[in-house]
């Protein structure tokens, strides 16, 4: 009994999913309350010892410890709440609740598991899972997002498959601790974690292996959005918790996450402040929130014995980030379906605050999460510079502030109603739901009907509601499932100073910006400016092109190998064509001549047989 | 004869009287032919339940006649023949219900159900032979009991390739053949499961009996289609789906590997093969193997042909387990023997079901088939993610024993080996499964796809433009997508792909069986 109640969080989505696939009316609640029992186990902690299960996978074990808990509370939240969300969705499309539900089941693996196989299981069963859901609306875009996030998950599956295999092979063991300890001491143990740190960091965003993630995340509908960007980001973060020595100091990894986090904190802002679509702006908050779990990641593998403080920080973070951003993903699906036109008002000062958390303004549960994550790397950091490094992590609340105004902005105009005019934003990707005509949903005695959502869009709107509350308030107590390793920061000056600073410099260049545009009228026009999502990956397309323009001009001989190269490309674009030199060679081993020359082989070997003979 | 001797006898004459009955049948007494092959067909499974529960007790199974001076037929259940033939009896079950269904006979089913039972035969007899003589006895006889098989279809491009077939095999067989006859002129006998004796003699003759091993496993890479000998498979693939599924999955292809297996493990013994230092050139050649088929794999629009290439590199996985040094990798090979044979078959099921359901032989033909054939494609996608490796399959099973052996044994390249094959296996499986789910049904058959250079080759494509016997109806559909008789067996095997992974670490399964075996090779 206790094994199934520990399994719940994986086994139940999987049953649902299978259910999902046959019964059309079970479909459409299913995926809201599959993730229920784990938001229980996660509420009520592990029941007992976990349960012997080696009969299952290469034998199964489970954990739930101070991080897994924490992040299994707000992962299972934010699945229901994007499972409710998904009811129509679900409801009219079978295969999409069913991977909805296999995804989830993944993710809450990826969570629960107490041994490397299981752990790489539930992550592999996840990302590949996730395809489904990015590619779901079908449009060129989402298509084209599917197939850049398919060729970086098998890149990053491969990596891990090799990380894990070897990791095994030298720890001889599949306990985290004995993995990491192992890792630590062997003396490849640098390599295979740098196999580790590519595969995990593709889903969590690492840069520069992130040009997947602001095509993927908002081609999904936004109900999977908001699990892709708040949830399932987190597993990548996760797994390097569980298996990246953080006791011993790596200062080269650590370093190079160090710089690699505060790469992404940056660019994520910069380039999500030149997006016109909300979803992509959210996917690079993303990316910018994720450089400051990395950054951190990165402090505490440089420093020695850091494996409980990091782990919890990181938490921590990455629990009110997933509450928020699932809340601002929700949001925009909300905007385009209309529901709260008629408050716009209430919805945009909710969706302010929530970003305000976002950038850690004071007494917000964003503010928590972020002292506590500071004050973490201010204690673990090793080398010159701390300051700086301390100024710097505090400064992208400014950033953040800026990215919420944009996106204030961006969603300034009541969105359209079913019969209104048409959309003053541009959202590329849809959100999956359409609008119903049905204006007497609500009975009248409910209230005004003009504040209450129409009935259809009412699991949306409660869903973004009740993340938008968690988001505010889950800051506080959440991280501190791990006991007392780490203090919720002190209400003083300093630390509310600390909160403060940044979110008031960037209203004021916001209101700068605001001043300006109203005097001056200097709006881009649309188009302009636009860092078109992915931006790395426009190089990296660009260069291919590039390379092959260049080999073709070279001479007839570079030419051919890269038209061979072509056509690998090609392949993996669907357009399969026979490479022509792998054929020639086939051609020369497959004539008949072969099975000739093996003859000759063998009257060869007869006449040495007889020389050796006795 | 003893009771156990009998057992033995009686599964090898299973198949057989099945194949003699079906022969004498008239064309038109289908019933009845059906219910003598699929009868047949559990009976052995019956058998072959038996025959391991009485091996687990600890009962011993040997039918000894002598044959020639010096070596004896010998047909007897070790652990390894069993694990061979419990693999060889299910599938031919599974395949004989597929087979019934795909109609694969054409009007000639006496015929084809026939020589069906005959190579079921002969596969019992390659699984349970206990000395090299009557392996290779046995290993002739199938090349002859598959040919008709393979030449079913009939027409130019059939011919054609049962001739680059029977070319091969017949060279490889004469390889095996000679080697044979040096080793029992150099040991005297050619026993299994007695490596000391060969150990002995090749302390005197290393140099003679290192060239016996590489005649040994030439001759058998012929059939386990290692590079540069794999060029008929490709060819053979004009046979019926039925057949294509069990020439990959249990019965030629296998055969091959299962006869490297064999040689290294009970002839040579590891230890001793280690010792000549032939491990290491026989992993390289498996490495370039798995490497080159997955290329080619790549390159191949024609669905079959694809598949065809992925068993020459999926098999090889099997030889790489084998000539890395350790308990782990051993037994990684060892149950991707098995693994293997159940995630092809059902590709191959799947593949079959589309051309006769739908026409589609090409890959680029898939779009949207997921929605007409959902149960299908739903196996045809696990045994596909079984081949990339992916977790909880039996694929993954079988990748991480051969990963974690090679570390084990010192070897990390080999990780690289399978992180490269994994990559290359995704991007040519994972096309098909998001053709098939994630894209809109489609006109099949674009013209310019179909331009492929491969149509003007022999025997390449399952194109019915020359002389065959054209396909039949496409069969009826009932309540399912497909014919009940179709869908199956290949939804059984595809559910096992899963089952098995998901339950690896249970008593009783592929994985644990290997551990087993393998443990007892391991000793000293």
């Amino acid at each position: 009994m206790s094994a199934l109640w520990w399994l719940s969080p994986v086994l139940l989505p999987l049953l649902a999913a299978g259910v999902a696939l046959v019964s059309g009316r079970a479909r459409a609640w299913l995926p809201a309350v599959a993730p229920l029992p784990a938001l229980l186990l996660a509420v009520t902690g592990p029941p007992g010892e976990p349960p012997e299960l080696s009969w299952l996978l290469i034998g199964l074990e489970l954990d739930l410890d101070g991080i897994g808990r924490p992040l299994l509370l707000m992962s299972a939240l934010v699945w229901a709440a994007a499972g409710a969300a998904a009811r129509r969705l679900c409801a009219t499309d079978r295969g999409f609740a069913a991977l909805f539900l296999v995804t989830m089941a993944g993710n809450l693996g990826v969570l629960i598991a107490g041994d490397l196989i299981t752990l790489y299981a539930s992550f592999a069963v996840m990302t590949y899972a996730a395809y489904g859901l990015v590619v779901h609306e079908r449009s060129p875009f989402a298509v084209r997002a599917g197939r850049v996030y398919m060729v970086l998950a098998v890149l990053g599956e491969v990596a891990l498959l090799a990380g894990v295999m070897l990791t095994v092979g030298i720890a001889d063991s599949t306990a985290f601790e004995d993995i990491a300890g192992a890792l630590a001491v062997t003396d490849g143990g640098r390599a295979i974690g740098g196999l580790l740190v590519v595969g995990f960091g593709i889903k969590a965003g690492l840069v520069p292996l992130h040009l997947w993630l602001p095509l993927a995340h908002p081609a999904a509908p936004v109900a999977a959005s908001a699990v892709l960007s708040a949830a399932m980001i987190k597993a990548g973060l996760l797994g390097w918790l569980r298996l990246l020595p953080l006791q011993e100091a790596w200062s080269g990894w650590g370093q190079t996450l160090l710089v690699l986090g505060l790469t992404g904190a940056l660019l994520g802002i910069v380039v999500g402040l030149t997006q016109r679509d909300p979803k992509v702006l959210l996917a690079y908050s993303s990316i910018s929130q994720m450089g400051l779990l990395i950054t951190l990641v990165g402090v505490g593998l440089a420093a020695s014995d850091a494996s409980g403080p990091t782990g919890l920080a990181a938490a921590g973070y990455a629990v009110h980030h997933g509450l928020a951003k699932a809340a601002l993903f929700l949001g925009v699906g909300v905007y385009t379906s209309g529901a709260l036109a008629a408050a716009h008002r209430m919805y945009l000062g909710a969706t302010a605050l929530v970003g305000l958390s976002l950038a850690a303004a004071p007494l917000t549960g964003g503010w928590v999460a972020k002292q506590t994550l500071k004050g973490t790397v201010e204690t673990l950091y090793v080398g010159p510079g701390l300051a700086g490094l301390s100024v710097a992590l505090t400064a992208t609340g400014a950033g953040t502030t800026l990215l919420i105004g944009r996106l204030l902005r961006l969603l300034r105009e009541p969105p359209e109603l079913p019969e209104g005019r048409p959309k003053p934003v541009r959202v590329a990707t849809g959100s999956g739901e359409e609008p119903t005509p049905a204006d007497g949903d609500t009975p009248a005695f409910l209230g005004t009907p003009r504040l209450l959502p129409r009935l259809a869009e009412r699991p949306l709107v409660g869903s973004w509601s009740l993340l938008t509350a968690a988001a505010l308030v889950g800051g506080w107590g959440l991280h501190r499932f791990g006991g007392d390793a780490i203090a919720t920061p002190e209400i003083e000056v300093a630390s509310l100073w600390d909160g403060l600073w940044p979110v008031s410099l960037g209203l004021l260049l916001l209101a700068g910006v605001a001043w300006r545009r109203h005097h001056f009228g200097l709006d881009p026009p649309p188009g302009r400016g636009e860092i078109p999502a992915g931006d790395v990956l426009l190089l990296v397309v660009a260069a291919g092109h590039r390379l092959r323009v260049m080999a073709r001009r070279v001479e007839p001989v570079a030419a051919r190998t890269f038209e061979t190269l072509r056509d690998t490309r090609e392949v993996a674009e669907h357009r399969i064509r026979p490479g022509p030199g792998l054929d020639r060679v086939e051609e020369l081993i497959t004539r008949w001549r072969s099975a000739g020359i093996l003859l000759a082989l063998v009257g060869a070997a007869l006449i040495v047989a007889l020389a050796l003979g006795r | 004869m003893s009771g156990g001797a009998a057992l033995v006898v009686l599964l090898l004459a299973t198949s057989l009287v099945t194949a003699a009955v079906t022969f004498v049948l008239p064309e038109h007494r289908e019933a009845v032919r059906n219910a003598v092959n699929v009868g047949g067909a559990l009976l052995k499974v019956l058998l072959t339940s038996l025959l391991v529960f009485g091996v687990f007790t600890g009962a011993e199974f040997e039918w000894r006649v002598a044959f020639l001076p010096g070596a004896d037929l010998v047909l007897r259940a070790d652990p390894i023949p069993l694990l061979f033939v419990f693999l060889s009896a299910l599938l031919w079950l599974t395949t004989t219900v597929y087979a019934i269904g795909y109609r694969a006979g054409d009007g000639r089913s006496s015929r084809f159900f026939g020589f069906f039972g005959l190579c079921a035969s002969m596969a019992v007899g390659i699984a349970l032979a206990g000395n090299l003589v009557t392996f290779l006895i046995f290993y002739e006889l199938l090349t002859v009991a598959t040919y008709p098989l393979v030449v079913h279809g009939g027409g130019q491009r059939a011919r054609l390739g049962g001739r680059t077939y029977v070319a091969y095999a017949t060279a490889g067989g004469a390889a095996l053949l000679f080697g044979t006859a040096w080793l029992q002129h150099l040991v005297g006998s050619t026993e299994f499961g007695d490596p000391a004796t060969v150990t002995a003699v090749a302390t005197e003759q290393p140099l003679a009996m290192t060239a016996v091993f590489l005649v040994l496993i030439t001759g058998l890479a012929v059939k386990a289609v290692l590079v540069p000998l794999h060029g008929w498979l490709p060819k053979a693939m004009v046979a019926p789906a039925p057949v294509s599924a069990l020439l990959h999955a249990v019965a030629v292809v296998k055969a091959g590997v299962y006869g490297i297996v064999r040689v290294v493990h009970d002839l040579y013994g590891m230890a001793l093969v280690d010792e000549l230092g032939a491990l290491t050139p026989l992993a390289v050649v498996a490495t370039v193997t798995i490497v080159y088929g997955s290329l080619r794999a790549l390159t191949r629009d024609d669905l079959k042909g694809r598949l065809a290439y992925s068993t020459v590199s999926q098999l090889s996985y099997i030889v790489l387990g084998v000539s890395v040094f350790g308990l782990t990798s051993t037994t990684g090979g060892l149950v991707h023997l098995v693994h293997q044979g159940i995630m092809k078959v059902t590709l191959f099921y799947g593949a079959g079901i589309l051309d006769r359901q739908l026409g589609v032989t090409r890959a680029s033909q898939m779009d949207g088939v997921g929605r007409r054939l959902p149960l299908t494609m739903a196996a045809f996608t696990v045994a596909a993610l079984g081949m990339i490796g992916f977790p909880p399959t039996v694929g993954f099973v079988s990748k991480y024993y051969l990963g974690m052996g090679a570390v084990e044994a010192g070897q990390p390249w080999v990780v690289a080996v399978l992180a490269i094959s994994g990559a290359l296996n995704a991007s040519y499986f994972l096309p098909l499964i998001a053709r098939a789910w994630f894209r809109p049904a489609g006109e099949p058959a674009d013209a310019e796809v179909v331009a492929e250079e491969g149509d003007n080759r022999v025997g390449m494509t399952t194109a019915t433009s020359d002389d065959a016997v054209p396909p039949g109806p496409a069969p009826t559909r009932g309540r399912w997508e497909t014919d009940r008789w179709l869908l199956l067996p290949t939804l059984s095997t595809g559910a096992s792909v899963l089952a098995l992974g998901v339950l690896a670490g249970a008593p009783g399964s592929p994985l644990t069986w290997a551990a087993f075996i393998a443990e007892e090779l391991m000793q000293p």
